[in-house]
C-alpha cells in the first residue's frame, strides 16, 4: 500500500519531481564520468610508473637501496631468477651505474641502465614506450635508448651518436661511442631526466661487470594476488636480499592514490550536497503542501511510521530514476571517453610529472565497478539524509492540527 | 668522496706544482692584531704555500689507488702554469693511454684517445671521482683558499713519535664559503715540511687525512715525494701519489693548455 501511494504521489506535482529527478541525474552522471576519468588519470600514472619503471616488485642486494653503488649486486642472479620462475613470478635482472653523456658541446649526468633483452618486456611495457626510434635490438649493441628530457638537453636525435663516460669496476675510465636507437614517451622524472638504456651485454663489456645484477625487477603472474601478500611470498623466498613492492619504493606515490579514493569522495560529498538541499527543499515542499492530506491520512489510521516510509520510498523511486536516467547518459559518456581520450596535449607540457611520475596528457575514462557504484550510492546516501527531516515532520504529525492546517 | 675543499690544495700543489697556494700579500685580513702564536702559525702556512707556488711546473706522478674494490697504479704526467691552467696526461696503464684532463679556470675536459672525443665534464660529474682515485673532478678544479678561509692557529708544538714537530689547526672564518669544519696540519719543526693534514667535516667528524713523507730534493726544492690520502669512512683505502720527477718556473707555452694540444698523442 505504501508503494502504491508513493508511486501515486510520485506523478503528483510532476514539474517538480522532474526538476528533482534531473538535478540528481544531472549529478549523479557527471559524478560517473569524474569517477571513470579519475580511475583513469590514477591508472595512466600506475601505468607509467609500475608498468615502465617500477615494476611491482624489485629485489636488491642489502643495502644497495640506501646507498646505490656498482658492486653491492646480487651475484647468484641466473639462480635467483630461476627460483623466482618456480615460485609464479616473472622477473628480469637491470644493471645500474651512473655516467656522463656528451654530444657536441652538451652533457649531462645519466644513469645507465642495462636491461635483459629478452625478460625486461616480459616485465614492464618500457620497450612499447618509444616515441622516435626504436627500442634496444640485440643486433645493434651500440644502439641505446634515452629519456625524453635527456635527449633535448643533449641535442640528441634517433641516428645521433653520443659518448659515454663512467668509472668502471675496475676503476678504469669506461668510455664509448653509442648510437642512439630511440627515445621514450615520458616516464616519469628519473627516467625522463637520466635515463640511458643500452642492452646488458654493452652494459657488460663498458663496465666490466662480468657478473651479477643490481636490481631484479618482479611482476607477479596472477595480477589478482594481493599485493602485500605476494611481497611477504617474495620475502620469504629471497631471505637473503631485499624485497620491496611499488608502494614500498614509492611511498609517495602509493599514497596520492590513495588520496585519490578520498578526493573521489570529498567531490561526491561537495556536488551532492547541492543535491541534497534541492531533494530537501522539494521533499519539504511537497511535505508543507500536503499536510492536510497526511492529517486525514493519520486520522484514516495511517501510522506515523507509515507516513515516514512512504515519503522514504517516494523520495528513493525518485532516486531510482535518477540513477536510471544517470546510467544511461553517463555510462555511454565514460565509454565514449576510455576510447577517446581527452586531449591536454595543448595545457599539459609533455615533462609535466606528479610524484615524479609523467602525467598523460591525455586522459582517458576508464570505467570500473567502483567508479560507477560509487556515485550511485552516495546519491542514495546524501538524498536519503535529505528526506529525513521531511519524512519526520510529516511522521510526527498531529491529525487534528494538520487537518486545519492552512 | 668528501666534497670539494681546501685540503685537496694541497694535493694540487703538489701534483702540478702550480701556484695554487695564495700569495703572501693576501693572507693579512683579520683586524684584531694575530698573537705571537698566531703569527708564526700563519708565517708556517705561507711557508708551505711557498713550497709548491712557481709560475709553471712539469712533473711525473705514479699514483696508487686501493679500494675494496679494485686496486690500480698509474703513471702519469702533468703541467701546471699559474694557478688556472694545468694538464695531465695518462702515460700508462695502455688501457688508458693519453686519457688526458684539462682544468683552466673552473672548466674541466676530459680527451678519451678510444672514442677520440673530448668532454667538458658538468657539475654532476664533478663529485664523481677523478681517474678512480679518492679526489673527485671538484677537488681538481677548486682552488685553495687556506690562508684567505681559515684562520690558523698553533695548537701544539713539540716532541711526538720522537721528532720535533709544530701543529696548527686551520678554522674556517664565519663568512668562509668552505666544506671543512677544522684542518689540522702537522709540520717538522725545522724546514716547515708538512708531515700529516687531518680534515674534519662540518660535524668535526674526522673526514680524511693526508700523510707526507719521503722528502726530496726535486726541482730544487726539497719537497715530500710521497702522499698518501686516506679516507677515514672507507678503512683500508687509499690513493698514494709518488713524484717521480718534478721541475719548475719552466717556459711553458699558453697553446700547451688549450683544447687542440688535450688531443695530442
Amino acid at each position: 500500500m505504501i508503494v502504491s501511494f508513493a508511486l501515486r504521489n510520485f506523478n503528483r506535482a510532476r514539474t517538480r519531481t522532474r526538476i528533482t529527478v534531473g538535478a540528481m541525474a544531472f549529478a549523479c552522471a557527471i559524478m560517473i564520468f569524474y569517477a571513470s576519468l579519475l580511475e583513469g588519470w590514477f591508472a595512466g600514472m600506475e601505468k607509467n610508473a609500475v608498468g615502465m619503471d617500477l615494476g611491482e616488485f624489485q629485489v636488491h642486494a642489502r643495502g644497495f637501496r640506501a646507498d646505490p653503488d656498482l658492486y653491492k649486486i646480487i651475484a647468484e642472479d641466473e639462480t635467483v631468477l630461476a627460483q623466482l620462475g618456480r615460485a609464479g613470478f616473472v622477473a628480469a635482472p637491470r644493471l645500474y651505474a651512473s655516467g656522463l653523456a656528451a654530444a657536441g658541446n652538451a652533457s649531462s649526468g645519466i644513469e645507465l641502465r642495462g636491461v635483459d633483452l629478452l625478460r625486461e618486456p616480459l616485465v614492464t611495457a618500457i620497450n612499447q614506450h618509444v616515441w622516435q626510434g626504436q627500442w634496444l635490438a640485440a643486433e645493434d649493441q651500440a644502439g641505446v635508448v634515452l629519456g625524453r628530457k635527456l635527449a633535448r638537453i643533449l641535442g640528441l636525435a634517433v641516428g645521433d651518436e653520443v659518448v659515454v663516460v663512467a668509472q668502471a669496476a675496475d676503476g678504469s675510465t669506461a668510455n664509448e661511442l653509442f648510437r642512439v636507437r630511440g627515445v621514450l614517451k615520458s616516464v616519469g622524472e628519473g627516467v625522463d631526466r637520466s635515463g640511458f638504456f643500452l642492452s646488458a651485454t654493452s652494459f657488460r663489456r663498458l663496465m666490466i661487470v662480468p657478473q651479477g645484477v643490481q636490481q631484479i625487477v618482479v611482476k607477479r603472474q596472477q595480477a589478482t594476488e594481493d599485493l602485500g601478500r605476494a611481497t611477504t611470498r617474495l620475502a620469504r623466498l629471497l631471505p637473503n636480499y631485499e624485497v620491496r613492492n611499488w608502494r614500498q619504493l614509492q611511498p609517495v606515490l602509493a599514497r596520492l592514490f590513495e588520496m585519490g579514493d578520498i578526493s573521489l569522495v570529498i567531490m561526491l560529498l561537495i556536488t551532492y550536497a547541492a543535491v541534497g538541499i534541492l531533494t530537501l527543499n522539494a521533499l519539504l515542499m511537497s511535505v508543507f503542501e500536503r499536510i492536510p492530506e497526511f492529517g486525514v491520512m493519520k486520522a484514516l489510521g495511517f501510522s506515523p511510521w507509515g507516513l515516514f516510509a512512504m515519503i522514504v520510498v517516494e523520495s528513493m523511486l525518485q532516486v531510482t530514476v535518477a540513477v536510471l536516467l544517470a546510467l544511461t547518459a553517463g555510462l555511454p559518456f565514460s565509454f565514449y571517453f576510455s576510447i577517446h581520450p581527452i586531449d591536454f596535449s595543448q595545457f599539459v607540457q609533455s615533462s609535466s610529472t606528479i610524484a615524479g611520475v609523467a602525467l598523460d596528457a591525455k586522459w582517458y575514462c576508464v570505467v570500473t565497478v567502483n567508479s560507477v557504484m560509487l556515485p550511485i550510492l552516495f546519491l542514495y546516501l546524501v538524498s536519503g539524509l535529505a528526506i529525513l527531516y521531511p519524512a519526520l515532520k510529516a511522521a510526527l504529525l498531529k491529525p487534528l492540527n494538520a487537518i486545519y492546517h492552512h | 668522496m668528501n666534497r670539494a675543499s681546501v685540503s685537496v690544495c694541497l694535493f694540487l700543489a703538489l701534483m702540478v706544482g702550480g701556484g695554487i697556494f695564495l700569495q703572501a700579500g693576501t693572507v693579512a685580513s683579520a683586524p684584531p692584531p694575530p698573537s705571537l702564536d698566531e703569527q708564526e702559525a700563519r708565517a708556517i702556512l705561507l711557508e708551505i704555500d711557498d713550497l709548491w707556488r712557481a709560475t709553471s711546473s712539469q712533473g711525473t706522478v705514479r699514483m696508487q689507488v686501493k679500494t675494496a674494490n679494485y686496486t690500480r697504479t698509474m703513471r702519469m704526467e702533468m703541467w701546471s702554469k699559474g694557478k688556472d691552467k694545468s694538464l695531465v696526461r695518462i702515460i700508462s696503464p695502455l688501457k688508458e693511454k693519453d686519457t688526458a684532463s684539462l682544468k683552466t679556470g673552473n672548466t674541466m675536459y676530459t680527451y678519451l684517445p678510444k672514442t677520440d672525443r673530448t668532454i667538458r665534464l658538468t657539475s654532476s660529474m664533478m663529485m664523481s671521482s677523478w681517474m678512480g682515485s679518492h679526489f673527485t673532478n671538484d677537488d681538481l678544479v677548486k682552488e685553495s683558499r687556506l690562508a684567505e678561509d681559515y684562520e690558523p692557529r698553533l695548537s701544539f708544538k713539540g716532541k711526538r713519535e720522537g721528532r720535533e714537530i709544530i701543529e696548527f689547526t686551520l678554522q674556517p672564518h664565519p663568512d668562509a664559503a668552505v666544506v671543512w669544519g677544522r684542518i689540522v696540519m702537522t709540520v717538522t719543526a725545522q724546514g716547515h715540511l708538512p708531515l700529516l693534514a687531518t680534515y674534519f667535516d662540518e660535524d668535526n667528524v674526522l673526514a680524511r687525512t693526508i700523510y707526507f713523507s719521503e722528502v726530496k730534493n726535486m726541482g730544487g726544492r726539497l719537497l715530500p715525494a710521497l702522499l698518501k690520502v686516506v679516507p677515514a669512512d672507507k678503512p683500508g683505502e687509499y690513493t698514494e701519489l709518488v713524484y717521480e720527477s718534478l721541475r719548475f718556473d719552466l717556459d711553458l707555452p699558453e697553446s700547451l693548455f688549450s683544447l687542440l694540444e688535450l688531443r695530442r698523442r
